[in-house]
């Protein structure tokens, strides 16, 4: 008995306009959420044309499908599972090929959707669970006459061989379904041993991973009620695909500081470092839940997954950048950073919503375009909701009018080496208003609870302008 | 007052700090500044008490809230109990019959979280390094308080209590780390509830980890001294502590069977018995199988369990070759000895105790079976003074006395009296119903044989 995929109506429109230059091949991505019972898929999205560094690659293979990019392929796959809201990631892949190449067509998706599940998962700071749904769709189109051949292959599994599946059209497949928020205080103080940026990246990774198996195991309130057994998400609710309303359903986590691995011990663990890493702030998080009966814990799981993602891509992007900035000087160096910060926009057709990170001196500009390449989606400027987590340039500033740095020995450190750095000036007291933590500001001029508040951020920026508080 | 419930939290809170260098001045008041920031946190409006087995959630610092619509600050906390599972199915039922006189009080268990949602503001994450040399300490704080209270006693009152608790106990621990400190080597402060006679009632120390309670004497007398206990016996050792109702006996022995005895009714006579917890030792445990030759052997066992659970010895109970061996190394008895099944007696019983415990005891012959009637005296001051179980050996039989009803005016007299030569297992029900444990009268013992009790005495020792 194979899977059933059950794809929204405008996948299907989007997959017959794809345009496959003659003999040559169009790979893409398949996204959606997986239930045990069954599949959906949300969206279809090409590979993004890859621009090569200078010089045209030569054919070197004796078909276009040894010429496919692999590498781009899977990349672009991670790139779009960072986009990915939780309870939703890449389900599979879909190959238009010319007739003569549907033969071998089979072999080309089965190489690609496991070298994209590989690439997905390195990294992640979860594992799988026995109940998830390893299988993953292989769609293959005859770009002559639009036939459609859907497979699944066990990603577990390397010796796997495929399996049929259904793919059936509806529509509106995920327009009713619910989605469970919550914003979520994160204070990571992570130790570095070592001094060479590989230990830098080790010891984050051990650290994130540490926090990652905390939420897991927290203690999760979905909508006011307990989420861990297979009682029903939302109990009496009739079930009417015509409906649109979405139900926006929050979520509540409590973490205990269990740890296993320092359970029994009698004496503290004690690592000399060469210095330390703390990840503070605030993260957004959203995630989807099908609405055929779903269970409660499959929920929460969906939300905790995405809590440990979104903590995770940020802290790799940072990291990747910085690579490429700092180069070996990357770990010697002190100072506090924002990470990027998470914006949310429309995805194509479906209704839900996709994410993307915003680097301090990015705007919504650079994130539309993001989203064209990544997603082939024109979102409008507008649409792309940047308000869910505020902009930390605005605290870093002031960072050190406030008491924290009395008590807090690392942002002293900062306090003391940004001044020697930057000269920088101390900012008017008019905007140092706050109760120590950073996080709780007011907006000087009018006391609203965001720092500062969309009315005043002009004004606000032009004084510290003049302030010279900008080298 | 009797309590009703004992409310008890348990969580873990790790304690992270870093110096720069542990054994300087300042490190002091960089791991002072940790703890206050951890009683901080335990007063924030992020705290949150789960009640076990239930959906219970709440939080004790936001004017209390709770998940359960029903329980407010007005509640009274026993009505907590309606929410919570029982996950226990037949145990509880079996021993319907043999009521629990003194199953004592209802235990609500409870977990510490922290919520991490609903955060105060909405700013992004930055990451902050630091490049200095530190010594990096992380050490998780097995929190533990326990309350114990009436059932009218309101819920929130509860949650303030033991929001107090946590308080205080963090500050304890403070002290503990700060005081047992060496360098970068940090003790682990663990919590020991006691209960100790009344008005202290529930109380708890935090001891170091891994210091023996030998070297913790100081410690016990400032508070020996505290709470006006006798000087005399073991309180406040880590064996002493409290064993909460709910919780099982990992060994599988059963602890004081008698308690689910009534005494008899005897006109004028007073009850004089064991004072604290003795397990049940008896033929065939262990995989030994001792019957017919071993019942001095058992009893002397439960003798050396009442030691170690009152907290004078730290040795685990002997086992028959070990015994055997004792009796050798005093040079009683030839090296053969050991592996045999000879039987043992009241003498063996004390040189056994004092050889391997320390333990010293009073013997006390009685020519005549007959004769023990008129021991009352001696067994009810014993009781009263030492409380210890006696063994008792004579003609081919062993038993361990555990109590006496006597009347001083009349001299009718019962004894108490567990059997070591029962063969089943620890079935509560067969051992109390059939009388392996249970009240006999003067015409119990063989009334022309000569009997030999051991009556081991307390050291004098806290």
């Amino acid at each position: 008995m194979g899977r059933s995929y059950f794809v929204d109506e405008a996948v299907g429109e989007y997959l017959s306009g794809l345009q496959a230059a003659p003999g040559s091949c169009v790979t893409g991505l398949l996204a959606g959420q997986s239930s045990p019972q069954r599949d959906f898929v949300v969206l279809a999205v090409q590979t993004p044309h890859r621009e090569s560094e200078g010089q045209l690659k030569a054919p070197k293979g004796v078909s276009p499908l040894d010429d496919i990019d692999v590498e781009w392929v899977t990349e672009h796959a991670k790139q779009v599972s960072r986009m990915l809201p939780g309870g939703l990631c890449v389900l599979g892949l879909f190959l238009v090929t010319p007739p003569e190449l549907s033969k071998d067509a089979q072999n080309g998706l089965k190489r690609l959707i496991f070298a994209v599940e590989k690439y997905i998962i390195k990294g992640r700071l979860w594992e799988l669970s026995e109940e998830d749904v390893t299988d993953r769709v292989t769609l293959h189109i005859c770009s002559k006459t639009k036939k459609l051949l859907c497979k699944t292959f066990d990603v577990k599994d390397p010796k796997s061989s495929a399996k049929p599946a259904d793919w059936k059209y509806q529509t509106g497949i995920s327009s009713s379904w619910p989605m469970l928020t919550c914003s979520v205080e994160v204070d990571l103080q992570i130790p570095v041993t070592g001094s060479s940026s590989d230990n830098t990246d080790k010891c984050m990774k051990d650290g994130l991973r540490r926090w990652a198996k905390q939420i897991e195991a927290a203690y999760c309130l979905i909508n006011g009620r307990q989420a861990l057994d297979d009682s029903e998400l939302i109990s009496g609710q009739k079930k009417n695909p015509k409906t649109t309303n979405r139900q926006t359903l929050p979520a509540r986590i409590f973490v205990s500081d269990e740890q296993s691995e320092l359970g029994e011990r009698s004496s503290a663990l004690v690592q000399v470092c060469s210095g330390s890493m703390r990840v503070r702030g605030v993260v957004h998080c959203r995630a989807y839940i099908h609405n055929n009966k779903p269970k409660a814990r499959h929920a929460a799981q969906a939300i905790k997954r995405d809590i440990i993602n979104t903590v995770c891509s940020r802290v790799e992007m940072f990291l990747e950048d910085l690579c490429i900035n700092e180069g070996s000087q990357k770990g010697l160096c002190s100072g506090q950073q924002a990470l990027p910060r998470r914006v949310f926009a429309p995805m194509p057709i479906s209704g839900l919503s996709v994410c993307d990170y915003m680097f301090p001196d990015e705007s919504t500009a650079d994130v539309a375009e993001r989203l064209k390449e990544m997603l082939d989606c024109e979102t409008p400027e507008e649409d792309i909701d940047t308000s869910l987590e505020n902009n930390q340039l605005f605290s870093i500033i002031s960072g050190f009018e406030i008491t924290d740095s009395q008590d807090d020995d690392s942002s002293k450190h900062v306090s003391e080496i940004q001044a020697e750095n930057h000269k920088i000036q101390k900012p008017p007291k008019y905007y140092a208003v706050g109760s120590g933590r950073y996080s709780s500001f007011m907006c000087g001029p009018c006391s609203s609870h965001c720092s500062p508040c969309h009315s005043h951020i002009s004004t606000v920026f032009q004084l510290m302008e003049k302030a010279k508080m900008f080298v | 007052t009797v309590c009703d419930f004992i409310f008890r939290l348990k969580g873990i809170l790790e304690f992270a700090c870093q110096l720069d260098n542990p054994n300087g001045v300042q490190s002091q008041s960089t791991i002072s500044k940790s703890f206050q920031d951890l009683r901080s946190k335990v007063t924030s409006k992020n705290i949150v008490f789960t009640v076990c087995n239930s959906p219970v959630l709440i939080w004790p610092n936001t004017g209390f809230q709770s998940s359960v619509e029903s329980l407010t600050e007005a509640s009274a906390c026993g009505d907590i109990l309606q929410w919570i599972e029982s996950d226990d199915g037949g145990s509880k039922k079996s021993s319907k019959k043999k009521d629990k006189k003194k199953s004592g009080p209802t235990v609500v268990n409870m977990k510490l979280l922290f919520e991490v949602t609903e955060p105060a503001g909405n700013t992004a994450p930055s990451l902050i390094r630091v490049s200095t040399q530190q010594h990096c300490v992380k050490m998780p704080l097995p929190l533990d308080c326990a309350l114990s209270v009436t059932t009218d006693e309101r819920l929130e009152t509860v949650c303030t209590g033991l929001v107090e608790a946590l308080n205080k106990q963090l500050a304890d621990m403070e002290e503990v780390v700060l005081q047992y400190r060496k360098g970068s080597s940090f003790l682990v402060p663990q919590p020991f509830h006691f209960q100790l006679p009344e008005p202290a009632g529930l109380i708890t120390v935090v001891y170091p980890a891994g210091v023996p309670d030998s070297q913790l004497q100081a410690v016990r007398e400032d508070l020996h001294r505290k709470f006006e206990l006798p000087c005399d016996r073991p309180y406040l050792r880590r064996a002493n502590a409290f064993h909460f109702p709910d919780a099982a006996y990992k060994d599988g022995y059963l602890r004081n069977p008698h308690i689910h005895l009534n005494p008899p009714n005897i006109e004028d006579a007073k009850l004089y018995l064991v004072q604290g917890v003795y397990s049940y030792h008896h033929y065939m445990q262990d995989h030994v199988d001792d019957n017919g030759w071993g019942c001095a052997y058992r009893s002397l066992q439960t003798i050396c369990s009442w030691f170690q659970q009152q907290g004078y010895v730290e040795t685990a109970v002997p086992t028959h070759t070990q015994i055997q061996q004792a009796l050798v190394d005093v040079g009683d008895k030839e090296p053969r000895f050991v592996g045999s099944r000879q039987w043992i007696g009241s003498i063996e019983v004390q040189a056994v105790l004092n050889q391997l415990l320390g333990v010293t005891s009073k013997i006390m012959f009685v020519s005549q079976g007959s004769e023990l009637a008129t021991k009352g005296r001696e067994l009810a001051n014993h009781f009263q003074t030492e409380g210890t179980p006696v063994m008792i050996g004579g003609g081919v039989l062993a038993h361990t006395i555990l109590g006496v009803v006597w009347s001083e005016n009349t001299g009718q007299i019962r004894f108490l009296i567990l059997d070591p030569h029962y063969t089943g297992g620890e079935d509560l029900q067969t051992i109390t119903d059939k009388g392996w444990c249970g009240w006999k009268g003067p015409e119990f013992w063989d009334q022309n044989a000569y009997y030999n009790l051991c009556l081991p005495q307390r050291p004098k020792t806290i």
